[in-house]
């Protein structure tokens, strides 16, 4: 006998990163007694030891709990949401598996810019939404401003917001009986063709991909053959339930549950998230709207410090990739670093992750080429091509339109660093766009701006002239044409391939001067005069010079000197490894990160 | 194993030198007995009296004992240390000590050889460089070990705060002048933790440029050279037949032995380092403990490859034949194409049988030994 619909709610948590969100889900899960209080592992659903050491949520993740209110039994699922704009696709995923969403707000840090953006989100996918001021029992709370900050941007009505404190036990009750009340059941016929949605996997290393579901109409039974439609295949369900939170199989899930599958997939590639599930033959059910694949906005290259690693290197790539599907690899050659891979990501954030797992559980000293977007480059012949690294960019003849990805980016800043904000976004070519007040004193202000100028530093620069207080988030609104250029750096006379870059035209000359300059700190002096240049084409625009060393002799080598000074050349040695060679310029591997200097203080 | 070669270390000063950062203590002389009482035993390491074709002494500022503290420091060192035939017995002199009394002295103990820390014979530089003699004293001492038949080293100092290539080039002139038999020349170096080091970390005192630097040493090098000394190693010129046969022990890698604070010796293949506090060694000696710090024993290989970065820092260089007979390797399966690198950009001359260093390349060195020592 299905579960009836009416008794099951799909909810998430929806947060500014820091509000309190692990906090209240590890409080939900205790009283509800989904898990007892001495089993709680701080942060109960980020169970991933990089999540936590990060302190936010990078995968979704969803857990079933049992509530009794007024005398019925409830299911309960918590689907949580990644946190970080990296990630905002799997949070519309997510979300699309709810019909209500708790917005939780800090009581003293009040509405934020990801609070906005997700609250939106969950807005336009017309979920319920239960407000929910949290760390009220902090003595700086500043409840009722926060109250109306949130009427002002979000237009809840203040009445409604539930006032609780996750790490005091307050108002956890009125949020589990307002979760109940408020969030419609879902909608869905038990008894028709089934129709799921995957929003999350994970790879496990006995049973192979963990898919998450959410059943839309229908049940699926252990044993029944499924497909999943996007990616066109058929699979057996070998085990299938819930999360409580470790695994509980079961022997079926109906309309309007969420739970996992296990269907023997080695690949999680297999597993998109977005696509429908449903049964195969010609019975199946139409494809639930929305699916998208990963978009990749951030590329790199990485290559093995030590030339020889290649193949651990992707060894270790392929690992990475079978556990997370949006991220991807293809092998790559640099004149300047020899064989490595180009590697995409959906941001910043996400390409560190991966980098750090890659140094952590493969253990390999990687050197990494600073980042960039992707571009469009719309070629004479009439054909579009997708740059990814700067290397592909065709000679200026063949180029028609070149174009970068632009980004609505919202600012939550205390109202007297509008001119701050104002200034940074100009500076970065921004558009503005609106100002819009949430109260007297904090504005939300935005502006489309190249991703370019967003990814590398905006977010530390926002938080240094709002002194912490300025909050961002963006989402990408599409490819528009600018006047773009590849900037080449030459060391030694000889073009390094790995240190180009894409950057406006406007920009070149202070981007080339900061770059040379910087690399000028990075790069030893040699035993010869080393010339740094950066030139667009063939034209130079910056230059510095490393001069040659002049004196480097030690002195005094009697009795014990040589064992002192052997240590200190065995370092130098050491040092010389970890270092790529330009003809014969030793160049440190931080210097490849060396473009990424704006030469911030020369802009006006 | 036959040790022909020895070195103690006496570790008092009146002060230290600002730029000084050898195992030394200054002002306590309060500990000279219990030093002498630590040499006394840590000697009883030898069981056979060795025949010495070197001795050296060295500090710190042995001549800062005195006379009769020389004398001490002999009676308690010859009961272990004798000298063979034509031995070179050194000692190192601050130029304020070198009285008629320690001449005497140094004679009487059989030193053939004093190393004055002169530094410089200008008296603007010698304040620069925190020392606490005048010129006149170092021409002094210079005439009064000459008339006793003491062979004279003298140590300059280049490169002092504020110094110029003028300065440099009079301070030469009167280095010559005084026709020492030896000199060593040395760049001032900044050790980290010296009271030298923290003034320029202060802004206080600049160093040198290395430009300058390095014109000061070529003014050097060309100086003596025009002067008749031979550049026999990096920092040290000699007249012929006056090289220091001590220290070019050290770079022939040939064994010896070393007592006192900071002292290291040499087997063959592990050079030992005794613990570097004074304090500290001499009551670990005393208490009969381990007074031994670092350690750096090497392979045969590593052996050699010291051999060769020892080697080219002098300026007779690697003669191929008495590198195989030494060290048991052959010069180009160690280095073969690192010696081809440098020889390719002017930093040594290669002509099939010896190997040394240009002018450019000494001048460089340290940056070529990475590729040397590495395995
Ligand atoms: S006299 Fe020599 S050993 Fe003593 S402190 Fe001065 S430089 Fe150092």
């Amino acid at each position: 006998m299905p579960i009836d619909c009416k008794h099951i709610r799909n909810f998430s948590i929806i947060a500014h990163i820091d509000h309190g969100k692990s906090t209240l889900a590890d409080r939900l899960l205790e009283f509800t007694g989904t898990v007892e209080k001495r089993q709680l592992k701080e942060q109960m659903l980020d169970d991933m030891e990089l999540e936590r050491q990060r302190g936010i949520t990078i995968k979704a993740r969803a857990v079933r709990m049992e509530y009794v209110h007024k005398g019925e039994r409830y299911e309960l699922n918590l689907i949580d949401t990644p946190g970080h704009v990296d990630f905002h696709y799997e949070v519309s995923r997510s979300l699309a598996c709810c019909e209500g969403a708790v917005l939780l707000v800090d009581a003293f840090q009040g509405v934020e810019a990801q609070t906005v953006a997700n609250a939106y989100a969950a807005i336009n996918q017309d979920l319920a939404i239960v407000p929910v001021i949290n760390k009220i029992d902090l003595a700086y709370a500043r409840v009722d401003e926060v109250l109306v900050e949130m009427e002002q941007s979000l237009a809840i009505d203040s009445a409604e917001v539930i006032k609780a404190s996750a790490k005091a036990g307050i108002g956890i009750e009125d949020l589990l009986a307002a979760i109940v009340e408020r969030v419609p059941p879902p909608k869905g016929d038990p008894n028709a063709v089934l129709r799921a949605m995957i929003f999350d996997s994970h790879y496990d290393s006995y049973r192979g991909a963990i898919t998450y579901v959410r059943l839309v109409d229908g049940t699926i039974q252990k044993g029944q053959k499924i497909r999943f439609l996007e990616t066109g295949t058929t699979h057996e369900v070998i085990e299938l339930g819930q999360f409580v939170p470790q695994r509980r199989a079961c022997e079926s899930l109906s309309a309007g549950q969420v739970g996992y599958l296990v269907c023997n997939i080695k690949d999680v590639k297999q597993v998109h998230i977005g696509d429908t599930v449903t049964i195969p033959g010609d019975a199946a059910a139409a494809a639930l709207p929305g699916y998208k694949p990963p978009q990749r906005m951030v590329y790199c290259g990485l290559y093995p410090s030590e030339g020889e690693n290649f193949e651990e290197l992707r060894d270790a790539l392929e690992k990475l990739a079978i556990n997370d599907p949006s991220f991807e690899y293809q092998p790559e050659s640099s004149e300047a670093l020899g064989f490595g891979f180009r590697c995409g990501f959906l941001g910043l954030l996400h390409m560190e992750i991966i980098q750090q797992r890659l140094e952590k559980e493969a253990d390999l000293d990687l050197v990494q080429t600073a980042p960039n977007v992707t571009y469009q480059i719309l070629k004479s012949t009439g054909e579009t091509i997708e740059i990814t690294n700067p290397q592909d960019v065709p000679d200026s003849g063949q180029i028609e339109e070149f174009r970068q990805p632009i980004v609505r980016t919202n600012f939550l800043v205390p109202a007297e660093f509008i001119g701050p904000i104002m200034q940074l976004c100009t500076d970065r070519r921004g558009t503005y766009l609106k100002t819009e007040y949430l109260s007297p004193t904090r504005a939300m202000l935005t502006f489309d701006l190249p991703l370019a100028e967003v990814i590398y530093d905006l977010h530390d620069k926002l938080k240094s002239v709002t002194r912490g207080y300025g909050t961002m988030d963006y989402e990408l609104v599409g490819y528009f044409p600018a006047d773009l250029v590849r900037l080449d750096i030459l060391v030694g006379g000889k073009k390094v391939d790995a240190l180009s870059i894409i950057c406006d035209r406007r920009d070149a000359d202070r981007r080339g001067r900061a770059i040379v300059k910087k690399l000028r700190g990075e790069i030893d002096r040699h035993m010869f005069e080393i010339a740094l240049q950066a030139a667009i084409g063939t034209k130079v625009i910056a230059r510095e010079t490393i001069s040659a060393m002049r004196k480097n002799v030690t002195a005094k080598c009697y009795g014990g000197d040589i064992s002192r000074k052997k240590k200190l050349w065995a370092k130098q040695k050491e040092g010389k490894k970890r270092m790529k060679s330009i003809g014969s310029v030793d160049i440190p591997q931080k210097a490849f990160m060396a473009v990424l200097d704006t030469g911030g203080t020369e802009r006006t | 194993m036959n040790i022909r070669h020895a070195y103690v270390h006496v570790p008092f000063c009146r002060h230290r030198c600002g730029y000084c950062d050898f195992t030394l203590v200054a002002g306590r002389d309060d500990l000279v007995e219990r030093y002498f009482s630590a040499i006394e035993r840590e000697l009883s390491r030898v069981e056979t009296p060795l025949h010495l074709d070197t001795l050296y002494l060295g500090g710190g500022t042995p001549s800062h004992l005195g006379p009769r503290g020389l004398r001490r420091l002999f009676g308690i060192l010859r009961t272990r240390l004798a000298s063979a035939a034509q031995c070179e017995v050194t000692v190192e002199a601050n130029p304020l000590d070198v009285t008629d009394a320690f001449v005497e002295a140094a004679a009487d103990c059989g030193v053939t050889r004093v190393s004055l820390g002169g530094q410089s014979l200008d008296a603007t530089t010698l304040r620069a460089l925190d020392r606490d003699h005048a010129p006149v004293d170092v021409v002094a001492a210079a005439e009064r070990l000459r008339q006793r038949g003491i062979v004279v080293n003298l140590d300059l100092m280049i490169a002092a705060p504020g110094q110029s290539v003028a300065d440099v080039d009079r301070d030469l002139e009167a280095a010559v002048g005084l026709s020492s038999e030896h000199v060593s020349v040395y760049c001032l170096t900044w050790e980290k933790g010296t009271a030298f080091d923290s003034q320029r970390r202060k802004g206080l005192v600049a160093a040198v440029d290395e430009t300058v630097e390095r014109a000061m040493f070529e003014r050097a090098i060309d100086r003596l050279e025009a002067a008749g000394y031979e550049h026999y190693e990096v920092s040290n010129f000699a007249r012929p037949g006056f090289r220091c046969r001590h220290n070019e022990a050290y770079w022939d890698c040939r064994p010896w032995e070393a007592f006192g604070p900071g002292a290291a010796r040499f087997d063959g293949r592990t050079r030992s380092t005794n613990h570097r506090s004074v304090t500290a060694w001499i009551d670990r000696v005393l208490a009969g403990a381990d007074f031994t710090g670092d350690r750096d024993a090497m392979t045969d290989e590593q052996a050699a490859r010291e051999r060769i970065v020892v080697g080219l820092r002098r300026r007779d260089g690697i003669d191929r034949g008495p590198f195989l007979d030494a060290s048991g390797f052959e010069l180009d399966t160690l280095s073969g194409s690192a010696i081809g690198g440098w020889v390719a950009a002017g930093l040594a001359i290669d002509d099939g049988r010896r190997v040394r260093l240009t002018r450019e390349g000494m001048l460089l060195s340290d940056g070529l030994w990475a590729d040397v020592l590495g395995a």
